[in-house]
């Protein structure tokens, strides 16, 4: 009693927590699926989780409909977006409170990033698509994260899954990346953006050189010439490994995490997995951004190449 | 267990997202870019004119100035000028005043000598009447009037008093 005055209340309150905590985790252990198999006997009713079984393949709730549970996911997430957006600019005004000071925080934040590398004119010609995938893959990986969430079942299916782990989000994804990174570079230098793929120039030069008997320049460049086809080969498979990298960058990350919190809970039922929920929503935030990040990286790039290659 | 790549819920997926970001354009980036842009130009426009009414008091400060340096040198100028006309008004007055002092006392001069020579002619007038009165109780019809006046007349021309006059 006469420490308590000299510590104060709250190293008490601490100590009596992890305590609480750590007895938490103890029984969960013990008597959860992993306690089990060491006793050799039946887990305790309240932690007999099942053990996962991850199935990559969207499932479907529904089996007359042609509806996954990934999609109704990405419905909520768009809901919850196009919400979030409706409600912030429904009645805007001069000087902002509330929701529309957020949004607008953010809006901020994310014109600041792009604008950085992208410029003023293009900043904001990249703005939607990049902020766009940024937040659904955002809203993706945040809604999964609420208690409870996959646990609703229908038809003995859940009726809610991260969408980002549905292989076929990820591949829109990077395939809508994709086409607007090629979009941007073919609208800013026409017809010469296809030259970063299939340059046939400097070969021309070198057979113009050697058949005007220039021979030894003329092989010289002819050389020159297949190094430069070869390496617009070689751009042009990057762009498209491109679509795959992003495609399971994001996938892997996000069947990951979920795999990795399904045992989580399965081993451990109690107070451990909150950790890896924490670690999950970092997870998420990261991934958005890498995602979003990256597709403006390649947008910059495929507007800048030439013009660095021409002055 | 295949990684689960299906056209048709990829194609659901793509126009799900492409509904997102139309409508996410449209009731979010829009109308926030706009808000933003009408901020800043107003915070611009603010600024600018501040600037402006800045610079104008700057101008009117120095106009102030200059026309309070005008009037105070005006303002002098007319003292100075004041001062002369009224030292040359004093001048004036004076000498006026001297000039009608000294025509009075010349007047009064005159006057006060006219004034004395009637009072001398009177008196002459008198003192022969007198006389005459005199002789006459005295000498009594020994002489004629007219004798007696010339007789007078006669002592009178002799007498050097009565001579200048």
């Amino acid at each position: 009693m006469a420490k308590k005055k000299v510590l104060g209340c709250s190293l008490n309150i601490i100590i009596i927590l992890s305590i609480v905590f750590l007895v938490l985790i103890v029984v969960s252990f013990i008597g959860g699926s992993v306690g089990a198999i060491i006793t050799g006997g039946e887990p305790l009713s309240i932690f007999a989780v099942q053990p996962p079984h991850p199935q990559l393949p969207a499932e479907h709730p529904f089996p007359n409909l042609p509806i996954t549970n990934t999609m109704i996911t990405a419905w909520i997430s768009i809901l919850v977006l196009f919400g979030l957006f409706f409600a912030a600019t429904r009645r805007m005004k001069l000087v902002p409170r509330g929701l529309q000071n957020f949004v607008e925080f953010f809006y901020e934040a994310a014109a600041n990033f792009i604008e950085d590398p992208a410029g003023k004119e293009y900043g904001r010609k990249f703005f939607p698509v990049c902020v766009t995938i940024f937040l659904f893959v955002l809203a993706n990986a945040w809604i999964n994260l609420i208690p409870g969430f996959e646990t609703i079942k229908m038809n003995g299916e859940p009726l809610l899954r991260n969408a980002n782990t549905d292989i076929n989000v990820p591949l829109m994804l990077a395939v809508v990346s994709f086409c607007f990174v090629e979009y941007w570079g073919f609208k800013a230098h026409k017809a010469t953006y296809l030259r970063k793929f299939f340059n046939f120039v400097p070969l021309g030069q070198g057979f113009k050189k050697l058949f005007t008997g220039k021979i030894k320049a003329g092989f010289g460049g002819i050389a020159m010439g297949i190094i430069a086809v070869f390496t617009g080969l070689l751009e042009a498979i990057s762009e498209l490994i491109r679509m795959v990298s992003f495609t399971f960058r994001l996938f892997g990350n996000m069947t990951a995490g979920m795999i990795l919190t399904l045992v989580m809970i399965f081993l451990i039922p109690w107070v451990v997995p909150a950790i890896f929920y924490g670690l999950e929503a970092f997870l998420g935030f990261v991934q958005a951004m890498i995602f979003g990040g990256l597709t403006l990286c390649f947008l910059v790039v495929a507007v800048m190449s030439t013009d660095e290659e021409t002055t | 267990m295949g990684l689960g790549l299906d056209l048709p819920t990829f194609i659901g997926q793509l126009v799900s997202f492409l509904i997102l970001l139309g409508l996410l354009v449209y009731f979010g980036y829009k109308p926030i870019r706009k808000m933003l842009d009408e901020r800043a130009n107003r915070i611009k426009e603010g600024m600018e004119q501040a600037e402006a009414a800045k610079q104008e008091y700057e101008q009117a400060k120095v106009a102030v100035q200059e026309q309070i340096g005008k009037a105070r040198e005006e303002g002098q100028g007319i003292i100075t000028q004041a001062t002369q006309i009224g030292d040359r008004l004093k001048e004036e007055a004076r000498g006026e005043a001297r000039k009608e002092a000294q025509a009075l006392v010349e007047r009064t001069r005159i006057e006060l000598e006219r004034e004395r020579d009637k009072v001398i002619d009177d008196l002459r007038h008198e003192f022969v009447d007198t006389a005459i009165l005199a002789a006459e109780k005295v000498i009594n019809e020994t002489l004629d009037k007219e004798g007696h006046r010339k007789l007078i007349e006669q002592a009178m021309e002799e007498s050097t008093t009565f001579k200048e006059n």
